[in-house]
């Protein structure tokens, strides 16, 4: 499975796609960090995610952390029913920027 | 492909018999459990119950009948096919079962550490992640041994769904805790079965927590299955054995006046 | 009737024993797989864990193995020359010393004291984790407990005994030099010369062979019954105390058939 990189306005979105798991994670983990080590603010879709697993959480919880470390934007869109309930299990949806669409967040500028 | 579609067995056991030693523990239990089901096994002591865990764990050779889990025969599968399924699957035992000379942190990542070649960092974030989940933050660092009961069952909790296993199992979670902390665990039985859809065994001899986590109840008495149907079902059931257990009312022994004269004069024949 | 319980007892007790040979040489086997073929498996006997073994067994065993030595050369000393005065071979005392130590006392001191300190600290340990579920948590976590707790405690303990021995030869001569200095007036650089014009490699060889056959024995008794560890704290307990009898019977045993036959 290969996540989709786009730029629309300020972002680079990354939409992951299918199942986030132990095999898939490691590359977006590595795209995530690549982008924000490259400067951009980055957003992730899950909408076509299916499932995904704690590494991939774990792999969002370190691209926020990066982001923040760097002052950039890092946030979540279209999470899917299976993805957010994860991230409720870890109480993370309450801690990650989570957005409804990239054309809302851009909208509301 | 339909993750909640009905009736897709996940555990399957057919006419399962085992024995300790020239003792016959099982004589042939069937059961079937479904994805995404919360199936609590109940019995006294010496009914059985954990003979069959640790058949389900792979931990004992049946005598005969056959296991399929996540539809792989664990009776006949290479050790190979044993080990990719065990990725699937975890454990929660009784004592807990963390290794005492690793910290808890070390304990949650060891699965992880022999099955997967993920990041260093990853591997911590997923360990402190799931020790948020059972409210252990902060515990990381800390021995088992400095540990409080409730505690360790619920770090080898985190450990046992490190790898997101499909299929859970959870050996006797209320035993030796107090009931609020016990009630605490259902909580998170439900918790994960919710999140992450997983199917849960739970073996236990507690009524109330069988009761409040399970779909279905399988009540084992001497090697048989008494009953295995819905909690509903299993409080109404108007089978005797069923009911003395809910009831916590000893069985009535047969007594073989022969046999039993035997026994107590001590000759074989 | 007793006859028949008592020939029923011989049999039982003889295929127990057969049983358990049988269990002790598939845990030897299975150890020297695992240290052997591990890797291409991916499941590798982790160096980490190697070193910490070979620390508990063999560097924390330092200090009472040389002391222990050093006694024994004093020992030895004490005895040969009131022996040998007899004859008026006093110094005579040195070969003596120097063989007896390369070749019998130091692999026997240091193994015993090693079955003491470790064998059953080895029991303990498995029994243990046996009795709290813990090596079934590594079975199910797909951790074969032999690769993951018996093949670093094997190799450690295979290194450890020979490299003790070593130091426990040099610790015994020590012994005996410094008592025949002080009583027969001979000097340490003397002795020492003496010493080393009558070893030969054969003599050290001799018992770092002996050495190895004991760290196996040690080790093998150690973990079969830590392995077959039944019935909580007591067994543990009963476990321990076995593996301490055993593998200093067997290491005596094997002592006396290697003597035989390298001497032959």
């Amino acid at each position: 499975m290969e996540s989709n990189v786009s730029t629309e306005g300020p972002f680079t979105v990354i939409a992951l796609a299918g199942e986030v798991d132990l095999y898939y994670s490691p590359k977006a983990r590595e795209q995530i960090l690549s982008y924000l080590n490259k400067q951009k603010n980055v957003l992730v879709d899950l909408s076509k995610v299916a499932y995904i697993d704690s590494s991939g959480v774990a792999s969002l919880v370190e691209g926020y952390q990066l982001a923040r470390s760097k002052k950039l934007q890092f946030g979540l869109v279209g999470v899917s029913q299976p993805a957010l309930q994860v991230l409720q299990l870890a109480r993370l949806d309450k801690v990650f920027p989570i957005h409804g669409s990239v054309a809302e967040l851009i909208d509301n500028k | 492909m339909d993750e909640r579609a009905p009736s897709e067995a996940v555990i399957e056991i057919e006419n399962l018999v085992a024995h300790y030693g020239d003792r016959q523990i099982l004589n042939g239990v069937s059961l079937t459990v479904e994805k995404g089901e919360i199936m609590v096994i109940m019995g006294g002591s010496g009914s059985g119950k954990s003979t069959l865990l640790r058949h389900l764990l792979g931990l004992k050779k049946p005598t005969s009948g056959s296991i399929r889990l996540l539809g792989k025969d664990i009776t006949k599968i290479s050790k190979k096919e044993i080990y990719q399924l065990r990725r699937d699957m975890g454990v929660a035992f009784q004592g807990g079962a963390l290794f005492g000379s690793m910290t808890v942190g070390e304990n949650v990542q060891l699965p992880l550490r022999e099955h997967t070649k993920l990041d260093e960092k990853t591997m911590q974030i997923m360990a402190r992640m799931k020790l948020e989940v059972m409210n252990l933050a902060g515990f990381e660092d800390l021995m088992p041994s400095e540990l409080s009961g409730g505690m360790v069952k619920r770090a080898a909790l985190a450990r046992a769904v490190i790898m997101d296993p499909k299929l859970l199992f959870f050996d006797e979670p209320s035993a030796g805790l107090d009931p609020v902390v016990s009630a605490e665990l259902d909580e998170l039985i439900l918790r994960l079965r919710n999140a992450m859809n997983m199917t849960i065994v739970v073996v236990t001899h507690e009524l109330e927590s069988a009761f409040k986590i399970a779909d279905r109840i399988t009540m084992l008495d001497l090697g048989n299955i008494l009953i295995t149907d819905t909690v509903e079902n299993v409080r109404n059931s108007d089978i005797e054995r069923v009911q003395n257990m809910l009831n916590r009312r000893p069985r009535e022994v047969d007594v073989d006046t022969e046999a039993y004269l035997r026994r107590l004069t001590g000759q074989k024949h | 009737m007793h006859l028949r319980a008592f020939v029923d007892n011989i049999g039982r007790r003889t295929l127990n024993g057969i049983a358990e040979l049988g269990y002790a040489s598939l845990l030897f086997v299975e150890c020297v797989y695992w240290l052997g073929a591990g890797k291409f498996r991916s499941q590798p006997v982790r160096l980490a864990a190697i070193f910490r073994e070979t620390m508990n067994i063999g560097v924390r065993a330092i200090p009472i193995a040389s002391m222990l030595c050093f006694a024994v050369g004093v020992m030895l000393a004490i005895q040969g020359i009131e022996t040998l005065k007899t004859y008026g071979a006093e110094s005579k005392v040195v070969i003596g010393i120097a063989l007896s130590v390369t070749r019998e006392f130091s692999p026997l001191i240091v193994s015993i004291l090693v079955a003491g300190r470790s064998g059953s600290a080895i029991a303990a340990r498995i029994g243990t984790m046996l009795e709290s579920q813990e090596v079934d948590a590594l079975r199910v976590i797909g951790i074969n407990p032999v690769r993951y707790l018996a093949a670093p405690l094997f190799l450690g303990m295979v290194i450890a005994v020979p490299t003790l021995t070593i130091l426990g030869d040099l610790m015994g001569i020590l012994g005996g030099a410094v008592y025949s200095a002080l009583e027969l007036k001979i000097s340490l650089s003397v002795y020492i010369d003496q010493t080393l014009a009558s070893l030969t490699v054969d003599d050290i060889q001799q018992g770092l062979i002996k050495s190895l056959v004991f760290a196996v024995i040690i080790v093998v008794v150690g973990l079969s019954n830590g392995f077959q560890v039944r019935g909580g704290a007591e067994g543990v307990g009963h476990a321990t105390t076995r593996s301490v009898v055993l593998s200093i019977s067997f290491i005596v045993l094997a002592d006396m058939i290697f003597t035989y036959l390298l001497n032959r």
